[in-house]
């Protein structure tokens, strides 16, 4: 008998308990993408109709003007093919530059380890504009202002000690076996790295370049103070910079944002895991 | 590794001409690098790349930013000392922005710690729809800030924004209310959605902490009849203290160099209530056109970066836990 209501009076706390962690999930859900399910919204709604308060939030008529306005007004398709370009780039060259001291800083034994890796983390904490006014005169004298280089050179050396600590945390935990195996098929140390570990560390790579890339889409000050012709602005500047003739104008821009967005909601959708994976790489052994 | 490896092949080798060959050709090829050596392969071109695109101009920042004029090609640059410093430190606009800057971090690092743990601990189980949670919280990290910056400034617009006919519908505000226009507020409406975009960030930080933490030690704490409270300090807070660092290097850096969400939501204004060491440095070097004391202003913006990182490490590092 009062083991019975006892059971029960569990059974509705633990109710209660579920309720209340489903409604914070939800709520977390909700807070996060209440902007850029406003932003959809607003870019569906004829232009007149964005500007009226009290706000109208499910749209009487929907359009797609805002999206051809957006396109035919700036070169949106030019822009996001130059953020492409560069963000690629950048994830190619952390990559590569980044597993080849990866593999040096985790499966090699040598000297003055120790201070190698504090060289390549502390050049993590350095402030950008620090860097920012002599890679500009930089870029200008060697003719890289305006040029897809010009940004991938900056952002890859922003992003190397990441990439670094990524392949290094990533090749600590693989067997010594693997190496072993192939030196005692006759491989060189180059060998083993190209036909072997490489071979296996797509995981890591796959997180460093979707990191990466995401960095790269999003950097401002670089891109804005690198590419002053039109033509060679990234999405994240174009938009910054675009403007209506008179009134600034908020529908026109939503669909532009919203374009800008959906590549970056794929990635996240295709590799939510890989990029969780990798920004808590490492913490966890911390 | 090389003994033991060499003991295989002369087992393997008949003795004949051929293989004998053979096995020296291996231990050559095997033998070419060693492993200083091979480091060094690997890793000269990531230290040279860091140095010319990393550490040079740090120190070249500090050469500009002893002249005046030496980025104008019609004028000599010439050599000023710490002139540039003096007229950067006795400017009343930097040392508003300086504020600012201040305040931003101090009041939104904080903030997002207390959030980013809440969140962690919240979505720290397994449950159904996790990776929903999951992408919702990586959602703001992912979202580039410019971008945020524009949505959020028309979600704050004084007339027609979404906040403001929120707050009117409740009943908190009569009427709209110009939340980016008012100069005693735009500071706390860029604090929120800073606030807004990485608590997520600290979240996904913390939570790796969290899951590296194993589960016998909350089992024993629990048969000892310690409280969920007493479960949280005593071991979650304490193990979870170098991952805290972690995070909070990763956040104050980053907000002490604040610049895309003030150009883009405030354009730091109005007046200059939103304007940032970054973005008042980027306007004095850029508009302006005052390199010197732009340069000068970015060696004090990397002093203090520096800093506050020896005063993080110093404080929270413990060495006996790496």
């Amino acid at each position: 008998m009062s083991s019975d209501s006892g059971r029960r009076r569990f059974d509705l706390q633990r109710v209660g308990e579920l309720l209340g962690f489903y409604g914070s999930i939800v709520l977390i859900c909700l807070v996060s993408f209440f902007p850029i399910i406003w932003i959809l919204i607003t870019s569906l709604k004829p232009a007149s109709r964005v500007i009226t308060f009290p706000v109208e939030y499910v749209p009487r008529t929907v359009t797609l003007e805002n999206y051809v306005t957006a396109i035919q007004q700036a070169p949106f398709a030019r822009y996001l093919l130059n953020s492409l370009i560069v963000a690629s780039g950048t994830a190619i060259i952390c990559v590569v530059l980044g597993s080849m001291a990866g593999y040096a800083l985790s499966r090699l034994d040598f000297r003055f380890k120790l201070h190698v890796l504090m060289i390549i983390l502390v050049s993590a904490m350095l402030p950008f504009f620090g860097r920012l006014i002599p890679l500009f005169e930089l870029a200008r004298e060697t003719g890289l202002l305006n040029s897809y280089l010009g940004l991938i050179i900056p952002y890859s050396a922003f992003q190397l000690p990441f990439a670094v600590w990524i392949f290094q945390a990533y090749f600590k935990e693989l067997p010594d076996s693997l190496e072993e195996a192939g030196l005692i098929d006759g491989l060189s140390h180059i060998g083993v790295l190209f036909r072997i570990i490489l071979p296996v560390s797509a995981p890591a790579m796959a997180t460093t370049a979707i990191i990466v890339f995401i960095y790269a889409w999003n950097e401002f000050l670089f891109a804005l103070t690198f590419m002053t012709e039109d033509q060679m602005r990234t999405i994240t500047v174009g938009i910054a910079l675009y403007q209506g003739e008179y009134t600034y104008p908020w529908a026109t821009i939503s669909a532009a944002v919203f374009m800008s967005i959906v590549p970056l909601l794929l990635l996240m959708l295709f590799f939510q895991r890989k990029v969780v994976e990798g920004l808590t790489a490492g913490v966890g052994k911390a | 590794m090389a003994s033991d490896t060499g003991e295989g092949y002369s087992r393997s080798s008949g003795g004949d001409l051929r293989s004998a060959l053979e096995d020296r050709y291996r231990r050559y090829r095997k033998r070419r690098f060693t492993d200083g050596e091979m480091a060094a392969l690997l890793l000269v071109p990531v230290l040279t790349y860091l140095f010319l695109v990393s550490y040079y101009p740090i120190i070249d920042t500090v050469w500009t930013s002893l002249q005046t004029g030496a980025l104008l090609p019609t004028r000599e640059a010439e050599f000023v000392g710490l002139g540039n410093y003096v007229s950067v430190l006795s400017s009343a606009s930097f040392w508003n922005a300086f504020t600012v800057t201040m305040i931003y971090t101090f009041v939104s690092v904080p903030v997002e710690m207390v959030i980013g743990l809440g969140l962690a601990l919240l979505v720290n189980r397994d449950f159904w729809g996790k990776y929903v949670a999951q992408a919702a919280i990586l959602f703001p990290w992912a979202l580039p800030t410019i971008i945020n910056a524009r949505i959020w400034a028309w979600l704050f617009h004084g007339e027609y924004g979404v906040i403001n006919d929120l707050l009117v519908r409740v009943g908190i505000l009569s009427q709209p209310f110009p939340f980016l226009s008012h100069p005693d507020v735009a500071l706390g409406a860029m604090l929120f959605v800073t606030i807004w975009k990485t608590s997520s960030f600290v979240a996904l930080i913390l939570l790796a902490g969290l899951q590296s933490i194993p589960d016998h030690l909350y089992e024993a704490a629990h048969i000892d009849g310690a409280s969920v409270f007493h479960q949280f300090w005593s071991i979650t807070l304490p193990l979870l203290k170098p991952v805290i660092l972690v995070a909070l290097i990763f956040r104050t850096l980053p907000a002490f160099q604040a610049f895309g969400l003030p150009y883009g939501l405030t354009g730091g204004g109005p007046g200059e209530s939103t304007t940032t060491l970054v973005l008042w440095a980027h306007q004095h070097t850029f508009n302006n056109l005052e390199f010197g004391e732009g340069a000068a202003a970015a060696t004090i913006i990397t002093l203090i970066a520096m800093t506050i990182c020896v005063i993080y490490v110093a404080t929270l590092y413990e060495p006996e836990v790496r």
